[in-house]
């Protein structure tokens, strides 16, 4: 079916097209609150709103129709508007907006809230609130939602007066992508967004000025040339790389350390794709799930040079017996992040750019040549016990459908996945080459992600060929937003991995339950009739020799397509380290497949 | 006391039951994840001391909130929290009374440098710092020779009488914590009503 063809464009006309006006004449008239804060969306260079309006926020939506270039997208929940804000920033760089009204709608962004806080994404939420004077009296709707979001956020602001919403929005933006980026929520009562003053920006707001100044701080000399020395009398050097590196756009910088010194470079989940694997000195990812290889290589380790990376549980296992050996350098934007999990021999509070740059110019040129080989042949020792997963002849196996994507995409899709099994399968087996083109939920593990963000990385990066993979308990946490899709006729590709089961805890339950799969056994819909009742294209995979065939139709059909790959049912992730134990001490897959 | 296991961090009730850390601080068994982590506010036992932090931030909503649930979050076991004004207008000065190793410390205190509102951030604790409280007792006076004792006693402590009513008298006093705690020990006879007490506010000596 033709699916372009029958796809529903938002009617032109429904935004009233004004003709160029200058800055100087907007701020000659009286403009209300939400007409200022859609002009200073506008003055920060919005391209994409993600929201749900409701009663709080509605005189905000009266004036987005005035603003044409403001494309506001209508998901079906709240939470898929800050997943899309997210995935639209992580792919980007720029500041993802959304937008919710009061209480439910505010609260149904926390997760994804959260979800940026943990991974360090910019994004704004703009929510609305109840009239001034009905704060604090329990108004129907209302919400603290400055109180519900406060610890997952940067910062969040209650908008008092109209004088105060351009700077506010302007003081957001500032903050969400200074230093470490964050979220930022801005909370606009609906009387303030009616009143109206004339549209004012003071040039500079003196906190978030020194806010700026301080959190962006350049490397000393001094630890430069202290990292320096280490680098030139490690034995067995490590690069770690995390998101710092993604969000300082230094992939560059670090390939040129690394070539340089020549010292094998290993990528967190978040770092995946700040390094081509394909590169001789690219190790892989460590941690819980990483290859037996990696972890064996950190615990040898005598000087770990961690790149933006905060040393998370998963990437560490039991702190005491992570990189027993090793001095650690640590470069990092956040100062609170210095010494929070490992003593750091070399602190380097900076951002990942702009120390490697001046870390290039200080090492000298390096062999390690002994140490890599070393590391190599634990490699090939551990190549068959290492894979996660053991190829199935019969199913359509992960490693098969991500190599299909690999293949028909020519290695060019951006490919966002979700939580569980098929994250780490897709971490680990897809070979990621291309910068920034691996989005994943990493520190909160948010289910649902994979779906709305992969809608946000497509209007950020719309010539982008985007693959969502999710198992089939998170994409149904957030399958409403097939009808925004839709509705937007934004291209999506969705390679569901179907076990049947919640398979990352059924394999927790395996390992840690005595397999007592207590509710995780899960059933779903036909995903084929459900993709064609949402005007898509559905398509089930059941063997093994249809996954090709499968991926190339969906390449080669027009708008979102969803395949359902019915997999092993009860596979599990391997190597696995347990939680809180060495990482060096891995459970690997027997001989026998258990 | 602080209830080690509870997550919030709540203010003991200073010094009328001594400001020294809890007695069940190094009795409680922590999980051993815990104790490795140098970041936690749970730290190895014997690590742990006192710790005086001045905060600066701007006035403005919700800042308070945000250093509060930073300290919050890292179960930081608070012996006083003391807010006031400084001599910038905008502007409070918090001091930070609390419980906590040393390291933890550190990342604390870059915890607190990253609230936007939070314009500077000090750990007291190194440094020689004068530190004074203020407290307010209300003691019982119906006898009258309570009334002459209270009175002697507070001229040596260099209390001052703030209210006096037919059966109760009202004392300002001023100094150390040990002072005031002192003071308050030495008026139990005559039957304490009410103790309000500031907790610590600190400074630096001389020019920083």
């Amino acid at each position: 079916m033709n699916v372009a063809a029958t796809i529903t464009q938002k009617p032109e006309g429904t935004k009233i097209h004004q003709a160029h006006r200058s800055a100087e004449a907007i701020e000659a008239r009286e403009l209300t609150g939400s007409q200022i804060l859609c002009e200073a969306l506008t003055r920060e260079g919005v391209e994409f709103l993600f929201g749900y309006p409701g009663g709080a926020i509605m005189p905000f939506y009266d004036a987005l129709t005035s603003y044409p270039t403001l494309h506001h997208v209508l998901v079906r929940h709240e939470q898929a508007a800050a997943h899309a804000a997210d995935g639209y920033a992580r792919a980007t760089g720029k500041v993802g907006v959304c937008v919710a009204t009061s209480g439910p709608g505010a609260t149904n962004l926390v997760t994804g809230l959260a979800t940026a806080y943990m991974d360090s994404t910019p994004i704004i939420a703009i929510t609305g609130q109840v009239a001034r004077p009905f704060i604090g009296r329990d108004a129907f709707q209302e919400t603290d939602i400055l109180g519900v979001t406060q610890p997952i956020t940067k910062h969040n602001f209650l908008v008092q007066r109209v004088e105060d919403v351009a700077d506010i929005v302007h003081e957001a933006f500032k903050l969400a992508r200074g230093g470490r980026p964050g979220p930022v929520v801005i909370d606009v009562p609906k009387d303030v967004q009616f009143s109206k003053t004339q549209y004012r920006s003071s040039a500079s707001i003196s906190s978030i000025e020194r806010f700026r100044a301080t959190r962006a701080p350049h490397p000393s000399a001094e630890a430069i040339t202290r990292a320096a020395e280490l680098i030139k009398g490690a034995q067995r050097p490590l690069i770690m790389s995390g998101h710092g590196v993604i969000l300082a756009n230094a992939y560059e910088e670090l390939l040129a350390f690394a070539e340089k010194t020549n010292i094998p470079v290993i990528t967190t989940l978040l770092g995946l794709s700040a390094f081509p694997e394909t590169h001789p000195l690219a190790l892989g990812m460590p941690g819980m799930h990483g290859p037996a290889h990696v972890n064996r290589a950190i615990g040898e380790s005598d000087l770990i040079i961690g790149v933006g990376l905060r040393f998370d549980d998963r990437v560490t296992g039991k702190v005491s017996e992570f990189a027993p050996h090793a001095r650690f350098i640590h470069i990092d934007i956040d100062p609170s992040e210095m010494h929070k999990v490992k003593r750091a021999a070399v602190p380097i509070v900076a951002d990942a750019k702009e120390a490697l740059t001046r870390l290039i110019e200080a090492v000298e040129q390096g062999d390690n040549g002994t140490w890599i080989n070393e590391m190599r042949s634990w490699e090939a020792e551990n190549s068959e016990r290492s894979a996660s997963i053991q190829r199935n002849q019969e199913y359509p196996d992960p490693t098969s459908i991500l190599e299909a994507i690999r293949a028909e995409t020519k290695d060019e899709a951006i490919v966002v996945t979700d939580v569980g099994q098929h994250q780490m399968w897709t971490a680990r087996h897809y070979t990621w080459t291309r910068p920034n083109s691996h989005i994943t939920s990493g520190g909160l593990g948010t289910m649902g992600f994979a779906l709305p963000a992969a809608m946000g990385v497509k209007m950020g990066k719309p010539d982008a060929l985007v693959w969502a993979v999710a198992g089939d308990g998170g994409i149904q946490m957030n399958i409403q937003e097939l009808a925004t899709l839709r509705q937007e006729g934004i291209t999506v590709k969705v390679a569901i991995m179907n076990n049947g089961y919640l398979g990352m805890v059924r394999q927790w339950q395996h390992f840690f339950h005595n397999g007592n799969y207590s509710e995780t056994p899960i059933t779903g819909p036909d995903y084929v009739k459900l993709a064609d009742a949402y005007g898509l294209t559905g398509i089930r995979v059941t063997k093994r020799q249809d996954v090709e065939a499968a991926v190339h139709q969906a390449m080669n059909t027009e708008g979102t397509v969803l395949i359902e790959f019915v997999i092993e049912s009860e596979a599990n992730v391997y190597p696995m380290v347990a939680p809180g134990s060495a990482i060096t001490n891995m459970i690997e897959e027997s001989p026998d497949h258990d | 006391m602080t209830d080690q296991t509870q997550p919030g961090g709540s203010i003991q009730q200073g010094g009328v039951v001594g400001t020294g850390p809890s007695p069940s601080w190094s009795s409680i068994a922590r999980s051993e994840h815990l104790i490795e982590r140098p970041g936690q506010a749970d730290a190895p036992a014997g690590t742990d001391q006192t710790h005086t932090i001045v905060v600066l931030a701007n006035d403005r909503h919700g800042a308070l909130d945000r250093i509060i649930g930073v300290l919050r979050r890292r179960r930081a076991r608070m012996q006083g929290f003391a807010i006031g004004r400084n001599e910038l207008p905008g502007m409070a000065r918090i001091t930070i009374v609390m419980n906590d190793s040393e390291v933890a410390v550190e990342q604390l205190v870059e915890q607190l440098r990253k609230i936007v509102d939070v314009q500077h951030v000090e750990n007291l604790t190194s440094g020689q710092i004068v530190a004074r409280e203020l407290a307010l007792i209300k003691v019982n006076s119906n006898e009258s020779q309570y009334s002459t004792e209270i009175i002697e006693l507070a001229h040596h402590f260099g209390a001052h009488i703030v209210d006096v009513t037919q059966q109760t008298l009202t004392l300002e006093v001023t100094g150390s914590e040990e002072k005031v705690e002192k003071f308050v020990d030495s008026l139990q006879t005559f039957g304490i009503r009410e103790v309000a007490r500031t907790g610590r506010v600190a400074m630096i000596r001389g020019v920083v």
